[in-house]
This record gives structure tokens, C-alpha cells and sequence, in this order.
């Protein structure tokens, strides 16, 4: 190809309409391909293991695909809060920057270092996204849905992948794993700095999921269950988001889940500036998207656990009618619930492009001496809301969530220093020279 | 030293608020999101570079200007350089290469044979440019300097002479050139005062 | 030994030098040009004087004299007090330079003195930062006074250091002092240029650029040259000598102070004697012989294969093994490589290599002596065959031997600068089935030989030449070996199944508890710059 023909074609992508239309017709396509195949897939819907197949897939697809938005995103809000405009050359308002990054991740040369323990070292990537996938099985994302054609008194469709009646246990379990990948990729690298990388990994995401269990465990004691579509009814019965009874225990599982998808202020395991790469230094091509990959589905997993915790999942204020089966109560639904997730990925974003990384003795000094007792106080707090049964109440909850407060600001009132700072156990001597 | 030339400083305590470490963080965010959307400021600060050109805008100080390195020529053509190695020594990237030879033209000694700059090496600090004693090697406001492959860009003699071509109509030799290394002596009496005051 | 106050210090000093060279000694750095301890005094310079206390006629007291006296022209004497810190000999030094920088033409970017030139040292130290001269300058053309050597008489200071070389040491005279006043310069007969085997040390000589070597014109700057201490290879005397070097190889070799040996002094052919170092066709790789032809081959098959070679008796022969030790070898390799010919074979046969001789001995006027013998380390190698004992043979012998047939195996060491192997030694060693070459060039023994392997130079080494005297100097190494090959000592070491990095002073040591010769190394003291 010459050179002015790249140009022509640059060009032309620079242009809104040619993005636009194309997105557009792109879209028009799947549609009419998609009503026109409906006799063929009606029977699938209708039956609830193929109809999670079906959700299955299309949310796989989606999130895959929203990862790769979410780092145009994540390009563009790190551009504007540094008063640039972030990627702006590959398509219109750099639109097409994913696609191009796809296309160079695959085509990159895939280095496997000689001295690399080649098993681990072809896992580990694979393992990191793995883990982070499994989480959507029990997104609850848009409630129930019957469709029109099933007859009215057939139980609803769950539009979650598996209803598992142990719920978020099991996205605690699979979150956990992922850590799995980066140890081993911090371990077979045979590198120091990937090594340090992974062992940062491991001490961090340890420590974290002690306030992040805490936090849920305050959200189970209020529900009385584990299975999130559950716990997304409940709030939308009464109304009453869970973050507006337990606002602590939202931060506490905030702060963990920065934390365990490993993002800024907690990306201590592949700090540049100390680490070189971390735990992903020796990678290359597609083995290092993966972990991209697994750190942003890691996210979006976390947004969406938060949103169905304390934000009520699909529950949007003001709109009757949500609490229907129906599939256009679905439809709105699931965009409520992306929505809230796209927010939250928003705020990721931000925070990351805020905050100063923590050092790794700050770091373990948050997770162990202050929110741990937090999560502790918290939940002990809660146990005796739910033993009178307060649970719901939200003056009582909110009472103790600000009592904790205020105990808290008492004992950082004693030490003095905030909790992020240097040793605060060294003896305060001045030194004054003796006459 | 005394007492009280000792200043103890300490650590400012930090009031309740601050040591919640909360308000910080929505501070930060604050700023954060106060430039996110502050467009004008973004399109006042960002230029973009390859439609929009520094020289365009008049913001490139081409007087002084840290660009790509160019070996100036004496009146007569040749190179200006001697081979003295000075630019080498003074480089703490080492990133310059000569090779010394008899000149041949019988008013000088000495000519660089070869003279290589590793342009990627380089860090563009100037010290060449200071420690040259005939102002033969300065440093051009060409920044634009690109290739497809590494060897493109190690500059020879031949190249760094075309690149003074090019240049000296935007960029002028700042003095004139040396050639007689003051054989001639005939220096301005007025930097050449006697020393009066005797060094004890 | 006399006592004489330098500057109100006391200091102790050899009898019979002058107040200079004590000074000199003493670490002062008093600026001089003229005086060199190797030559006549003529105190032509004017830069070295001093004030000097001396009985005061009218008062009968001690006291400074009013006028200054030349320090390199004073002997020394018990209780002689002299300064040097003191504004009269300031004044005149800022003068005397003043008055040197008046024809200078000030090329210090194009002059390969610069860096270790007096005058530019003693300009920064003393001189005068400018110059108070309005004519023009005389300007010389450039001289060709010799085959290796350039005159720039423009930059001369006539301190006739060069003349009185040439008069004292070489007694050849080529140089000589002509014209008068300003119009005064160094130059040679029409026809008679220099060319003596020491004309290179005029140009370590000349305190500025105005002697300089051909060879090394215009090469490098020495402030980008590392130096390394060694031994010359080029004759039996072992002159010490310093290596001038940098990444790109070897640019010049100057003298290393000795007073055991050479003094302030080296051989042209020590001089030069580097160049077959970076001869493009040095041997870069094992080669061992497949059929007719010797293929390339990694150094890790090496010791095995020896070992086996050498550790096999023959049905016939009583010791068919023999060792040539070359006395281009150090002591430490010569040593390493006889202990593992006989610890694979206790009667091999160890021979000392190829004595090249050139003409004979050459002695100078004040004694120094060119040997005729061109390597470095006979002696050496002797004492070490003889403390071995066993059988033993001189290479005429060896060659005799092979010819008949008497040797199924040969490690034969070579490292010679110049091509050794005639055709007699060729033929003879034609007949050694096994034959192990390890030489630093191709040569006619590539067609007879089973291994073959690339040796490193003596400036790729380290280790201890013994010269012709009995004298034991160390030297350092100065380049690594060239790519693909290793170093003969590290070689022999792992012939020997010694683990590790060979050092020279570990195997010297472990030699000394065998041989009390090799207990005591001389290494003459490095002196400070402008010392002389």
C-alpha cells in the first residue's frame, strides 16, 4: 500500500460521519440478523439453562469488548485531567485507538524469555484473566424476565448466568484467584523485579480481602442472603439503597476492591517507577493484554458486585413498573445496571489519576490497623442492629455507621498522625545538644 | 555552633478532618475534576504537533534550541573542526566518535577523518557545543528526528555538514571560525592587560 | 645522607643530587624543563630557581641571598635551606612563562602533548593568563627529522633535552641546537636523520609537542588513554613499560621508570613492539582436525580431548608426550602447562621453545644494552624446567627426537611476534600424530596440526616475566583477549581442572612454596607526573 492511500484512509477515519455511520450499520446489520434468526433461537429463550448460555455469551462479548472501550476511557480521563486530550489520531476522537491496540497487541512479537519456568510462564496470564471472568456468572444484571410469548404463569428468567444459592461467597472465592496469576507470573518470570511484583501481589491482596469479607459480611447481615439478585429485590422492594444504611462498609468494600484489582492507589505490584513492569515485566503481545484484560474485567466485576451491594443493581428511583418481568423492564434494567457500573469504572478511572501510590508499609498499615478494626466494629455493630431487628432501619444504621466514625476519628485523634504516614512509632525525642 | 543555631522543626500536626485522610482524597478528586472539564485551558496549553508546528506558533528559541548536532564549515568550505576530541571528552553520554587525521590542507594540522554522533545516545545537553574550542560543533533547532532504523540515525560527517547547510539560514554561526589557532597573535590589547596584581 | 630545608621542611635526600631533583623527590612539584636526571645539567631552562640562604659578608649572618639560584644546579649539601614558595621565584617563574608563551602558537586542540605537556600544566599553575605580545608570532613549519619522528619547532622551548640524548645516551648525535636567539632551533644534518634503536624516548623527552611520534600522531587524546603497568616482550632485558590504551586497542607504549632495568628509557623495538597485537589475522578459534581439515570447535571440548591424548601410554615409545614452553609464556602459564603435561604423563618430555636472537648485544655509552635475545622469559622458563627436573630437552634436541618418530603427542606453545616456525621445525613436528598448537598466528604447523589454538597476546595477560638477570617483574594485563578466545593462563587452568578465574598471583604464590626464586617480585615505583 502507498502511502498517500494510508493517508486517504486516515483521513477519512479522522471524520465523525465515516465513525458513526459505520457504528451504525455495524449495529442495523446485527439487528436484522438477529430478527431475522428469532424463530431460530425463540426456543433457546424460553428455557433457562440455554437462556444463560445466551446471556453467557452476550455479556462475555460485551465486557471483552467494554474492556477495550474502558481503556480508550481510561487514555482519554488521564488526558483530560492533565489537560490534554489523550488519544486523538486513530479514528475520530481516537475511537478507533482500541481496535488499533488490539491489532498491535496481537501482531507484537511474543517474547518467552530463555530462563522463564515455561508452564507457569504460559499460565499465569491465562489464569489472571480466567479468574477475573468467572466472577460475571452471578451478576444478577437485569433482574427476571418472561418473555411475552411464555405463558404467565411459567417462572420468570433469571438473566443471571448461575443463580448460586452461595452468591457472592463464590465471587469472594473466584476474586481471590486471580492473584493466582499474578504470583505465578511474578514467580515464572524468574526476574526480581516480576518477582517482587508478585509478592506484593500476594502480602496485598491477602490483607485486603479481610475488609473487603468484613464489608460483605455487613451487607449479608442486613439482607439475610448471599444471592444478589436477592439483595438487589430487597433494596429495590423498600427503596432504600444499602449504602444508605451502611456507608462505611460501602468504603471499606470500595477501598478493597481498588485494592484487589491491583489499580492506583494500590497498584504497588507493578509499580513502574520501583518495579520496572512488576509482576508483568518479562511479558510481551498477547500475554501481557491478558493482564491488562484481567485487571479491567477485574474491575468492571468489582463495579458490578458494588453496584448490586449497596447501589440496588438495576433499582433506579422514580421509574414504576421496574419491578415487572417483562422484557422492556428487562431492557431498562440491564441499561440502569450498566450504567451504575459505567459510573463506577468512572470513578476507578479518576481515583487512579488522583491519587499518589501508597508505599507498601502505608499500604499494609490501612488494611490492618485501620480498616480492619473498622470492618470488625462495623460488623459487631450490626450484629446487635440485626439481634433487636433494626437491620432496615435506616436512622439506626446510619447512627452506628457514624458513631464508628466518630470513634474513629478519636483514636486517629491519639496518634496524631494519619493513618498514610511515616512510622509513627519512632520516639519522639528532640534532639537538643547538651550544654 | 551554638544553641540556638538549632531550628528542631516538627511535623505539623494534622487536624481530625485531615487525619481521615478523606477529605484529601476529595480535594484531589476536586482538582482533578476541575480539569477534566476545563476545555478552554486544554486547548490553550495543548499544541497538536504534527499539523501544528512550534516554529509556526514562533514558540521554538532557535538561538538556542537543543536539536539535532551540526559540524559548521570555515569560509573556504571545510569542515570547521579539528579533531580535538574536546566534544568527546565533555560528552557524558559518549555518544560522539572521532577519528583523527593529518589534514589535508597545508594552513591546518588536523581534520576529523571521521566524525560520528549516535544521535538516539545523545541526551542534547550542549556540553559539546561549550567545550568546542573553534565553534565547529553546535547544536541546530531541528528537532525532528526520525527513522526506521537505528543506524540511520548515527550521524556522520558528511551528514552533520548537510545538516549546517540546511540550518545556517535559520541558525547562523554564532563567531567566526579559527583557523590560525592565534599564531598570529594580534590579540585586542584590552583583554590583554598586564597583570598587575601579584599572586601571593 | 644530607639534611636540607626545603620551604622551613626538613628533608632528606640522596648526596650528591641536586636541590631539584630532592625537591622533585620530596614530592614538590617545582616547574622545570631542562633538568632531567637522566642527562647533563645545563640550566638553560630558568624555571626551576629558588632563593637560597647564604652567608651575608657584611653581617657574617645567614640570611637569603638577593638573587636567585638554579635549584637543578645546586647540589644538596647538609644544612643547605632554599625556598620555592616565595614571590621572587613566583615572579620569576610567571615571567619565564610569560616569556615561553611568547612564540607559542597556543594549537593545544590539535597537539597530542596536550594533556601531559609541562608547559600547559605549568601555564595553569604559574603562568600568565594572557599574553602581552602585539607581533606576530614566528610561525615554523612542521620538520620530518626522522622516520618515526615530527619536529614542530614552533612549539619548542629549546630546553635541549632531545640534543643531550642523542649526545649522552645514544652518542649518535643527530641532534643539535642551531642559529641564535630567536632564530634559535633543533634540527638535524641535511641526510643524517635520527634514526637510532632509542630515537623514540626524544619524543617522551620533550616537555611540549614538539617531538612527536609518527605513530601515534594525531591517534587519540591521552587524557582518553588508561595505562596499564607491564613488561616489554621485545628483548630479554624486560623493560618496564607503560601501555596506553583504550576500548579501541592499544595507541602507543612509553617507558615506566626502572631503575633495575631500563631507567627512564625503552627500545624503539619495545616502543613499537605492540603492533603484532592488532594484526588482523591473529587465530580467533579453537580449530581441531576432522579428516584434513581443522574445523572450528568450542574451548569446553578442549580439556577432554587433551586428556585423553595425553594420558594415553604408547605400547612402543617410553614417553611419548612432550611440552614446548615458549618463552613468550609468563612463568605462571610455563608453570601451569609443564604440571599438567606431567600430571597426565610423569616422563614427559619438557622442552624449552624457540630463543629468538637477533644480531648481538648492543651496549650505549651510559650502559644501557639492547639484548640480542627477543623474548621475554628464558630464564624463567629454565628455572622452572630445572626445578621440575625429569626429562627434559633443549628444542634442538625436541626436534631431533621428533623427527625420528619419538613423540605420538606435543603441546606446543608459540606467541612469538614475528613468524617462527621455519621449515626444519615444520618437518619435525609434521611427524607428532597429536599435535596441539597454541599460537597467537597462522603458520606452516596449521597443516600438521591436530588442535589448534588461538593464544593472546602479552597485553592480554597477566603475569611475571623473569629477565635476563634474574629479575622478577609482574605486569597487568591491559586488553582482554579477543573475542572468542581465552586467555593462555586461563586455558592451562582449566586444563588443569582448576576452577575459577586464573589469577597470576594466586599460581605465583603457589609456585613460591615450591621455588623460593619465585617468592620476590620487583615492581619499580610508579612516579608522579613531571617527576623528571
Amino acid at each position: 500500500m502507498t502511502d498517500p492511500t494510508i493517508k486517504r484512509i486516515e483521513t477519512l477515519l479522522r471524520k465523525p460521519g465515516v465513525i458513526f455511520g459505520a457504528g451504525a450499520a455495524i449495529l442495523l446489520l446485527v439487528t436484522a440478523l438477529l430478527a431475522l434468526a428469532f424463530p431460530l433461537y425463540k426456543p433457546l429463550l424460553s428455557a433457562q439453562f440455554p437462556f444463560s448460555m445466551i446471556v453467557l455469551a452476550v455479556m462475555l462479548a460485551l465486557i471483552l469488548s467494554a474492556t477495550a472501550v474502558c481503556i480508550l476511557a481510561e487514555r482519554k480521563i488521564a488526558g483530560f485531567t492533565q489537560d490534554r486530550y489523550g488519544p486523538n489520531r486513530v479514528g475520530f476522537w481516537g475511537l478507533l485507538q482500541p481496535l488499533a491496540d488490539g491489532l498491535k497487541f496481537l501482531l507484537k512479537e511474543d517474547i518467552i524469555p530463555r530462563h522463564v519456568d515455561k508452564p507457569l510462564f504460559l499460565l499465569a496470564p491465562a489464569l489472571a484473566l480466567a479468574a477475573s471472568l468467572l466472577g460475571f456468572a452471578i451478576i444478577p444484571w437485569a433482574g427476571q424476565v418472561r418473555w411475552p410469548w411464555m405463558p404467565p404463569d411459567a417462572p420468570p428468567l433469571s438473566t443471571q448466568v448461575a443463580n448460586l444459592n452461595v452468591g457472592f461467597l463464590y465471587l469472594l472465592a473466584v476474586g481471590s484467584l486471580s492473584v493466582y496469576g499474578v504470583v505465578l507470573a511474578g514467580y515464572a518470570s524468574n526476574n526480581k523485579y516480576a518477582f517482587y511484583g508478585g509478592m506484593r501481589a500476594a502480602a496485598q491482596i491477602i490483607s485486603y480481602e479481610l475488609p473487603l469479607g468484613l464489608g460483605l459480611l455487613v451487607v449479608l447481615l442486613v439482607s439475610g442472603t448471599l444471592q444478589l439478585d436477592q439483595i438487589v429485590q430487597q433494596q429495590a422492594a423498600t427503596g432504600v439503597w444499602n449504602i444508605f444504611l451502611h456507608p462505611v462498609a460501602f468504603f471499606l468494600v470500595l477501598v478493597s476492591a481498588l485494592a484487589e484489582a491491583n489499580r492506583a492507589p494500590f497498584d504497588l505490584p507493578e509499580a513502574e517507577q520501583e518495579l520496572v513492569g512488576g509482576y508483568h515485566t518479562e511479558y510481551s503481545a498477547m500475554k501481557f493484554a491478558m493482564f491488562f484484560l484481567g485487571e479491567y474485567v477485574h474491575m468492571i466485576t468489582s463495579s458490578a458486585l458494588m453496584v448490586a451491594l449497596f447501589f440496588g443493581g438495576w433499582h433506579v428511583w422514580g421509574l414504576p413498573g421496574l419491578e415487572n418481568v417483562t422484557w422492556w423492564a428487562m431492557l431498562v434494567k440491564l441499561v440502569a445496571y450498566l450504567t451504575k457500573v459505567a459510573l463506577f469504572i468512572a470513578l476507578f478511572m479518576l481515583v487512579r489519576w488522583t491519587l499518589p501510590r501508597f508505599r507498601f508499609d502505608q499500604l499494609m498499615r490501612v488494611a490492618w490497623q485501620s480498616l480492619v478494626p473498622i470492618g470488625v466494629a462495623l460488623l459487631a455493630a450490626t450484629a446487635v442492629l440485626t439481634y433487636l431487628g433494626w437491620q432496615h432501619n435506616v436512622w439506626a444504621s446510619l447512627a452506628a455507621n457514624l458513631l464508628l466514625l466518630v470513634v474513629l476519628l478519636r483514636s486517629a485523634a491519639r496518634s496524631k498522625r494519619p493513618v498514610t504516614a511515616r512510622q509513627d512509632d519512632l520516639p519522639e525525642v528532640d534532639v537538643r545538644p547538651t550544654a | 555552633m551554638r544553641d540556638d543555631d538549632i531550628i528542631v522543626l516538627k511535623e505539623p500536626e494534622l487536624t481530625a478532618a485531615e487525619r481521615l485522610y478523606l477529605p484529601q482524597i476529595l480535594d484531589g478528586l476536586k482538582t482533578t475534576l476541575r480539569h477534566m472539564f476545563d476545555l478552554q485551558r486544554r486547548r490553550a496549553v495543548v499544541h497538536q504537533y504534527p499539523e501544528q508546528k512550534r516554529e509556526d506558533t514562533g514558540e521554538l528559541r532557535t538561538a538556542n534550541y537543543h536539536g539535532v548536532h551540526r559540524l559548521n564549515k570555515d569560509p573556504d568550505g571545510r569542515v570547521a573542526c579539528v579533531a580535538c576530541f574536546m566534544c568527546s571528552t565533555a560528552c557524558p553520554a559518549h555518544c560522539i566518535h572521532i577519528e583523527a587525521g593529518e589534514s589535508p590542507w597545508p594552513d591546518r594540522e588536523k581534520y576529523p577523518v571521521k566524525f560520528d554522533i549516535d544521535e538516539l545516545r545523545c541526551i542534547y545537553c550542549g556540553m559539546c557545543e561549550e567545550a568546542c574550542p573553534v565553534d565547529a560543533i553546535e547544536l541546530t533547532p531541528l528537532y525532528e528526528l526520525v527513522s526506521c532504523t537505528r543506524e540511520e540515525l548515527i550521524l556522520d560527517k558528511e551528514k552533520l555538514l548537510q545538516v549546517y547547510e540546511e540550518t545556517k539560514a535559520v541558525k547562523p554561526r554564532k563567531n567566526p571560525p579559527v583557523t590560525d589557532y592565534g599564531l598570529t597573535g594580534r590579540q585586542s590589547l584590552d583583554v590583554a592587560q598586564p597583570n598587575v596584581e601579584r599572586k601571593v | 645522607m644530607p639534611k636540607i630545608i626545603i620551604d622551613g621542611q626538613t628533608v632528606e635526600c640522596r648526596s650528591g643530587i641536586p636541590v631539584l631533583q630532592a625537591a622533585l623527590e620530596a614530592g614538590l612539584a617545582v616547574p622545570h624543563y631542562c633538568y632531567h636526571p637522566g642527562l647533563s645539567v645545563v640550566a638553560s631552562c630558568r624555571l626551576c630557581l629558588m632563593e637560597m640562604k647564604m652567608r651575608d659578608p657584611k653581617t657574617g649572618q645567614m640570611d637569603w641571598a638577593p638573587k636567585l639560584f638554579p635549584s637543578c644546579q645546586t647540589p644538596v649539601r647538609d644544612g643547605l635551606e632554599v625556598r620555592f614558595c616565595s614571590d621572587p621565584v613566583r615572579d620569576n617563574q610567571q615571567h619565564v612563562m610569560e616569556y615561553y608563551l611568547l612564540n607559542h602558537p597556543l594549537d593545544c586542540p590539535v597537539c597530542d602533548k596536550a594533556g601531559e605537556c609541562y608547559l600547559q600544566d605549568y601555564t595553569e599553575a604559574s603562568g600568565p593568563a594572557t599574553s602581552r605580545m602585539v607581533e606576530d608570532k614566528t610561525k615554523n613549519p612542521k620538520k620530518d627529522i626522522g622516520p618515526h619522528t615530527l619536529l614542530y619547532q614552533d612549539r619548542c622551548v629549546l630546553c635541549s633535552r632531545c640534543v643531550r640524548f642523542c649526545d649522552e645516551i645514544t652518542g649518535s648525535g643527530e641532534l643539535a641546537v642551531v642559529g641564535r636567539g630567536s632564530r634559535c632551533e633543533i634540527d638535524v644534518l641535511p641526510g643524517q636523520p635520527l634514526q637510532n634503536p632509542l630515537q623514540g624516548n626524544v619524543v617522551d623527552l620533550c616537555p611540549v609537542g614538539a617531538l612527536l611520534d609518527k605513530d601515534f600522531l594525531f591517534k587519540q587524546r591521552v587524557w582518553l588513554l588508561r595505562s596499564a603497568r607491564s613488561v616489554s616482550p621485545a628483548d630479554s632485558r624486560g623493560q618496564t613499560i607503560w601501555i596506553d590504551y583504550n576500548e579501541a586497542g592499544i595507541h602507543r607504549i612509553r617507558p615506566r621508570y626502572n631503575e633495575k632495568v631500563n631507567e627512564w628509557w625503552i627500545t624503539d623495538e619495545a616502543r613499537f613492539g605492540w603492533k603484532h597485537v592488532h594484526r588482523r589475522d591473529r587465530l580467533r578459534q579453537p580449530r581441531i582436525r576432522q579428516g584434513t581439515a581443522l574445523q572450528p570447535a568450542r574451548w569446553e571440548e578442549l580439556p577432554a580431548l587433551l586428556r585423553t591424548w595425553f594420558s594415553q601410554p604408547s605400547p612402543t615409545v617410553p614417553n611419548p608426550i612432550a611440552a614446548i614452553l615458549s618463552p613468550m609464556l609468563t612463568c605462571e602459564e610455563a608453570w601451569l602447562l609443564a604440571k599438567f603435561a606431567r600430571s597426565l604423563a610423569p616422563q614427559a618430555t619438557l622442552v624449552l621453545g624457540h630463543v629468538p636472537t637477533v644480531g648481538q648485544d648492543q651496549t650505549y655509552p651510559k650502559g644501557f644494552t639492547i639484548k640480542a635475545e627477543k623474548c621475554p622469559n628464558r630464564r624463567g622458563v629454565e628455572t622452572i624446567l630445572q626445578h621440575l627436573g625429569g626429562p627434559t630437552a633443549s628444542f634442538q634436541e625436541f626436534l631431533g627426537q621428533a623427527v625420528e618418530g619419538r613423540f605420538r603427542a606435543a603441546y606446543v606453545t608459540g606467541g612469538y611476534p614475528n613468524a617462527w616456525v621455519m621449515d626444519p621445525i615444520a618437518t619435525a613436528l609434521a611427524k607428532i600424530p597429536f599435535l596441539v598448537v597454541h599460537d597467537l598466528f597462522p603458520s606452516a604447523l596449521d597443516a600438521v596440526a591436530a588442535v589448534q589454538i588461538p593464544g593472546s597476546a602479552w597485553a592480554e595477560r597477566e603475569g611475571t616475566f623473569m629477565n635476563c638477570d634474574g629479575l622478577l617483574q609482574p605486569f597487568e594485563r591491559a586488553l582482554p583477549p579477543l573475542e572468542g578466545v581465552k586467555a593462555d593462563g586461563q586455558f592451562f587452568s582449566e586444563l588443569l581442572g582448576q576452577p575459577g578465574l586464573f589469577r597470576a598471583r594466586t599460581v605465583r604464590e603457589t609456585m613460591a612454596a615450591e621455588l623460593p626464586q619465585f617468592s620476590e617480585v620487583f615492581i619499580p615505583r610508579d612516579l608522579p607526573k613531571h617527576a623528571h
